[in-house]
């Protein structure tokens, strides 16, 4: 392989594991809770950003790496895995403040049409408001974890953090399947399934709707950590709303409310089907291939929505062992 | 018969000892009144019928008891203990239970699943129990799916265990409404309409089981347009139009009532 070749190996295997921790976020949210974020992509930002300021130290000309040429609010330079953890925590706790605002007062389409304004208001802000996280330029030069210390070429760097996204995304798949194949899990459900009929039950449909809320926040965080971790670099044109559309696609094509399905969804949307745009010859004016992304994105929510609503791999049905006592 | 009571004396008499006691509810939606001075006791045991024509008010006041609508003024006490203007988890945390007009399962649960959704107090619906594991709530899971295959069986349901909600036919969703009901261990149960939608082969066997469930001692409130059935299972009818109550008594008595007979049966 060549080192371009290498790259473009371990960045797409990075982003494979970002989005499938990222994915699993969404579907605690969407597909088990049924809160339909539309703002999903601003906690995923949240904890690229803190990640950054976590690491690039303070700014200002003495800074090691804004060197004078970037501006943000605030920096510290902490060792890993620290900025990780900040990032998980403030994807969650921004989650809690949104989620505070929205979930109590609005329920479906307005619920949804909130989020996607509160996405469009963070853009605008972080876009426009150049001393708070650098503008539309962003943040670049964010140290990569343990790069110094292990002293890797460059290479066998990216495979290391190839091992590190994957030890994460392992993680995270186990925390989210113990939540959702537990009790807990199917109190979550009853809140999608029918809200009434939880509270009529005693379910305490706010804090259920909060904890999968802040959890799904969490992972969104700390997706967005490992990816500016890895790409060094993090600016809005990142994270505009169109973002969490490819998320909810993968967990509409995957299978709405199925972890195993949602990982299937990430390989088929943003990396088989997003990369695979990449390689058609140029056709028309430039700016065809960005937009035939998002094209091939909402056609696939289309078509599955139509034929094949529960997704490729749809939620498992639990099944119990008969009675044993009757035959 | 009995004329419904006006002095409060009298009703706080008759509710002492109730299970549920609804006093002078009123409630208005924009300065319309929907329900006004609205009192009743129900006694540990019993079955209360609440009936009447359309838009007399019926749903509004199970609304309000199960706390979904909060009283515009009035008191709800359940077991001696206020409970109007608790939101509807934590009236259902004290043993009352609701079901709906329009059949609530959870349409992409499994039957088993809906039943188990609604035990109550359960350890591993907590963090601490996820974090734990089955060690920490797998006893109590067991013994809830021993409960509901009891239920399954005593439904005549059994082999709809792994089912899911949404492929049951509209007498079935009611069955496992109620089971659902029972499986959240109510001190009282308060039916919206149970047989409303429910084909006629099965509404028999709904009304046995609520008949069983009479004779074991479960008190509850039931609204319901088969005047038949309310007959055969209530004890007690309320009869409520216009957001009022212009009766209570046994069925036959109400029903030779000329108010009533107005009000209601003849439209």
């Amino acid at each position: 392989m060549t080192n371009a070749q290498q790259y473009y190996a371990t960045l797409l295997l990075v982003y494979l594991g970002v989005d499938i921790i990222a994915a699993l976020g969404l579907n605690l949210q969407f597909g088990v809770t049924g809160i339909l974020n539309f703002a999903f992509i601003i906690f995923q930002a949240a904890g690229a950003y803190t990640y950054a300021i976590f690491t690039l130290g303070p700014p200002g000309p003495e800074s090691q790496y804004g060197a004078g040429f970037q501006t943000y609010f605030w920096g510290v330079s902490l060792p890993f895995p620290l900025p990780f953890l900040a990032a998980i925590a403030v994807g969650a706790g921004l989650s809690l403040l949104v989620g505070a605002v929205i979930l109590p007062r609005l329920r479906g389409d307005y619920q949804a049409m909130a989020f996607l304004v509160v996405s469009l208001i963070a853009t605008g802000v972080a876009t426009n408001q150049i001393g708070l996280l650098n503008g539309a330029n962003g943040l670049s030069l964010v140290p990569k974890p343990l790069k110094v210390e292990l002293g890797l070429t460059l290479s066998d760097y990216d495979w290391f953090y190839v091992g590190l996204t994957a030890v994460f995304c392992v993680i995270c798949w186990w925390i989210v399947h113990r939540i959702t194949s537990s009790p807990l899990g199917r109190a979550l459900r009853t809140v999608r399934e029918n809200e009434q009929a939880a509270l009529a039950l005693g379910k305490d449909v706010r804090r259920l709707r909060m904890l999968a809320f802040a959890i799904g926040g969490g992972l969104a965080g700390l997706s967005g950590a490992l990816l500016v971790g890895f790409i060094s670099a993090w600016a809005p044109g990142s994270w505009v709303y169109a973002e969490t559309f490819v998320y909810i696609t993968a967990v509409i094509v995957g299978g709405f409310g199925s972890n195993l399905g949602v990982i299937i969804g990430v390989l088929l949307v943003p990396i088989l089907f997003g990369e695979a745009t990449r390689f058609l010859p140029d056709v028309g004016q430039a700016g065809w291939i960005d937009a035939g992304q998002l094209i091939v994105y909402g056609a696939l929510t289309l078509v599955f929505l139509w034929f094949r609503p529960r997704g490729v791999f749809p939620e498992r049905r639990v099944r119990y062992a008969r009675s044993v006592t009757k035959p | 018969m009995r004329a419904p009571s006006r002095n409060p004396e009298v009703a706080k008499n008759l509710s002492a000892g109730a299970l549920l006691a609804v006093h002078n509810l009123r409630r208005e939606f924009d300065g319309v009144v929907a329900v006004e001075d609205v009192s009743f006791a129900v006694p540990e045991g019993s079955i209360v019928g609440l009936i009447g024509p359309n838009g007399a008010g019926k749903s509004t006041v199970i609304g309000m008891i199960g706390g979904a609508i909060q009283p515009t003024s009035g008191s709800i006490r359940l077991e001696g203990a206020e409970i109007s203007g608790l939101p509807p988890n934590k009236i259902a945390r004290r043993g009352l239970i609701r079901t709906f007009q329009l059949s609530a399962e959870f349409p992409r649960l499994t039957v088993m699943q809906n039943l188990l959704a609604a035990a109550p107090d359960h350890p591993g619906e907590t963090l601490l129990g996820v974090a734990l594991g089955k060690r920490y709530w797998g006893a109590y899971e067991s013994a809830q799916v021993e409960l509901a295959r009891g239920l399954l069986d005593r439904f005549k349901m059994t082999d709809k265990q792994d089912v899911y909600a949404a492929d049951l036919s509209g007498g079935q969703r009611r069955l496992l409404e109620v089971m659902r009901a029972l499986m959240a261990r109510p001190r009282m149960l308060l039916l919206d309409e149970p047989t409303a939608g429910v084909h006629p082969s099965m509404i028999s066997e709904l009304e046995g089981q609520l008949a069983r469930l009479r004779n074991d001692g479960l008190t509850m409130v039931m609204v319901e347009h088969e005047l038949g059935i309310v007959g055969r299972l209530c004890e007690t009818v309320v009869v409520m139009s216009r957001g009022r109550v212009i009766a209570e008594g046994p069925m036959a008595e109400v029903r030779a009532q000329d108010d009533v007979r107005e009000a209601y049966f003849a439209g």
